[in-house]
């Protein structure tokens, strides 16, 4: 009998029953059971979600004091609240007594908040103030808070928490990540960004990695995208759908599973990234940024726009938007996105930003349907697991800089590989 | 301000209402264009009561805009509607009412709503049966001495709309 082609061969499993990651995933390929395995996903819930850091919201969706808004972290349902003293925390939206939903609303403002079962009322720092008809109830209420997660940590207003404490810091976790994030903010000639406007969640039946893999990689736009480049000019034209040699702009993988497109060095002028041939449409915008930047820096930012960079494993600054990645299952995930509104801008400018983040994303849009039902068509194909996917385009032109960071051209897989032999550490820790 | 309208109008407004929904249903976008006037705007928001100019919309399209959907629809390279979604919808509690002060001076304007449930096959995916209910408010103005009619709004308020939604790259 012939040899069964590896192309059709299953993963060898461990002796031990374990998932054995570092078969699955190669330096050039990974292993479909990653996308449909019970037992991957599981895993992933406990080492990426409750064992490293995770996005989980911004300042400015809690500006004051009692104002929270309702996330979930893997699966956990939990709150980001700002406490009486002004710092953020991250509680878990479980009841110490019998593990009721706390808080049902999606954000709002509260002094304290009472659970509906019994009545238990716990502080904004999870603490437990009061029990009804307490002489039956004897025991140290200390013991009985709303978990606290250990770790709450921000860099510039994004707040990221930790499950686990022993996790390192946060400005280890972003890295390179850290000037991604001021590329964000500098977009503000205030330095101020509002996630104000609300979000829209997209629902894929897909697996949750094909959120940051689709995003960063730059080979698809052509391909995916064309219906939406044959009825919009935009700053796409230019940046990834033009013939292989002409495309300047880039894939990078700044490390830690952190990815990015950078499209300015294929935008023809400034405002390209608002789908704008130039700045003349917002004189005060390019004003106000000079006399916060000086000219040189102003005129640069607003020629290179904003980052399209994922930062793992949930987050993704979506050039003037703000995404995050939400896995519910091996085989559905949603794609939340909230505009990046700028302060110190005139409204006409945030009313574009807005106008253009409901052309891109989200459920109806231009852009991200189309992603969506390609994602849900890799799931179907891949509903066996037994497949290989190959990861090698642009392995032999990636240059690596003096930070580590890995730079391939537009349409290379430097991004999906840098995604994913990060994922392998994490996942083998 | 608004005031009730006579039998024949409901009848008139109850069968564009029908042909619009019938032409929808089919991704027949050219005649369903033809229906839309040229102060169009088409919105799903994320809730009944939002703000357009501060809370973003899952879809807020003006009359270029949902001209340009239409065009990208037309391509044959929309994969979100390749194949279309065969879909059927259904119009009940239809409530009408003549406008007293229409955004057009002058004109014949009609505040219409009624609630909708669509089902819709994901013929290009999932192949799973979607149900999209909702609540929905038309703009019409009666053009010409025929009083053919045109819409000039359609808000459609779907029941979860803030919650997490499957792809929806048809004109609901
Ligand atoms: S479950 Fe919350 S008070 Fe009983
Ligand atoms: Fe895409």
């Amino acid at each position: 009998m012939a040899a069964i082609p590896d192309s059709l061969s299953a993963a060898q499993p461990r002796a031990d029953g374990a998932v054995n990651y570092d078969e699955l995933i190669q330096q050039d390929r990974i292993h479909g059971s990653l996308y449909t395995s019970e037992a991957v996903y599981r895993d992933e819930l406990q080492k990426i979600f409750y064992g490293g850091w995770v996005y989980v919201g911004h300042e400015s969706e809690i500006p004051e004091p009692g104002q929270f808004v309702r996330r979930t972290i893997g699966e956990e349902p939990v709150l980001l609240v700002r406490t009486r003293d002004g710092r953020p925390t991250v509680l878990k939206n479980r009841c110490a007594h019998r593990a009721n939903l706390v808080c049902m609303e999606d954000r709002g403002s509260a002094r304290s908040f009472t659970c509906p079962y019994h009545g238990w009322v716990y502080g904004l720092d999870g603490k437990l103030l009061d029990v009804p008809y307490p002489n039956g109830f004897t025991r140290d209420r200390n013991q009985y808070g709303l978990p606290v997660l250990p770790l709450v940590d921000s860099y510039r207003g994004f707040i990221f928490a930790s499950f686990n404490p022993d996790a390192g810091s946060l400005r280890d976790h972003l890295g390179n990540a850290t000037r991604v994030i001021d590329r964000t903010i500098a977009m503000s000639p205030t330095g101020e960004i509002k996630l104000t406007a609300g979000w829209v969640k997209h629902k894929f039946q897909a697996n949750w990695k094909m959120l940051p893999e689709n995003d960063t990689d730059g080979y698809h736009v052509n391909f995916v995208h064309a219906s939406f480049a044959r009825v919009i000019r935009s700053q796409y034209d230019a940046a990834a759908m033009t013939a292989e040699q002409e495309l300047k702009s880039r894939t990078i993988d700044w490390g830690n599973g952190h990815t990015e497109i950078d499209f300015a060095p294929a935008y023809p002028g400034e405002l390209a990234w608002l789908g704008l041939p130039d700045a003349s449409r917002y004189p005060d915008y390019v004003q106000a940024m000079e006399q916060a930047y000086g000219h040189e820096r102003a005129h640069q930012l607003l020629h290179d726009g904003p980052p399209h960079t994922v930062i793992f494993p949930n987050l993704f600054l979506a050039e003037m938007n703000i995404v995050i990645f939400e896995p519910r299952g091996p085989n559905e995930c949603v794609q939340w996105h909230t505009p990046l509104l700028l302060g110190g801008v005139s409204d006409a400018v945030n009313d574009r930003i807005m106008r253009q983040s409901e052309g891109a994303l989200g459920p109806s849009a231009f852009l991200l349907a189309d992603d969506g039902v390609i994602s849900e068509r890799q799931q179907i194909a891949l509903r066996s697991g037994q497949a290989w996917l190959d990861l090698s385009r642009g392995e032999q032109r990636e240059i690596v800089e003096a930070d580590g960071s890995r730079i391939g051209h537009v349409t290379d897989e430097t991004t999906n590989r840098g995604f994913w032999h990060h994922y392998r550490k994490v996942m083998t820790r | 301000m608004q005031t009730a309208v006579s039998i024949e109008e409901a009848r008139r407004i109850e069968a564009f209402l029908y042909l619009e929904a019938r032409l929808a249903d089919e991704s027949r976008y050219e005649e369903w264009e033809n229906l839309v006037d040229e102060d169009m705007y088409y919105w799903i928001p994320l809730a009944p009561d939002a703000d357009p100019q501060r809370n973003v919309s899952v879809t807020a399209d003006n009359r270029k805009r949902l001209a340009t959907r239409l065009a990208q629809l037309k391509t044959g390279v929309r994969h979100a509607q390749t194949p279309p979604s065969p879909m059927r919808r259904l119009l009940s509690n239809i409530e009408i009412e003549r406008s007293a002060n229409p955004k057009v001076a002058g004109a014949q304007e009609y505040a219409v709503a009624a609630n909708f449930v669509c089902y819709e096959l994901r013929a290009q995916s999932t192949r799973q049966l979607e149900v999209w209910p909702g609540r929905v408010e038309y703009g019409l103005r009666a053009h010409g001495d025929s009083g053919g009619l045109k819409m000039f709004l359609k808000k459609v308020m779907l029941v979860h709309a803030s919650e997490p939604l499957p792809t929806l790259a048809f004109i609901l």
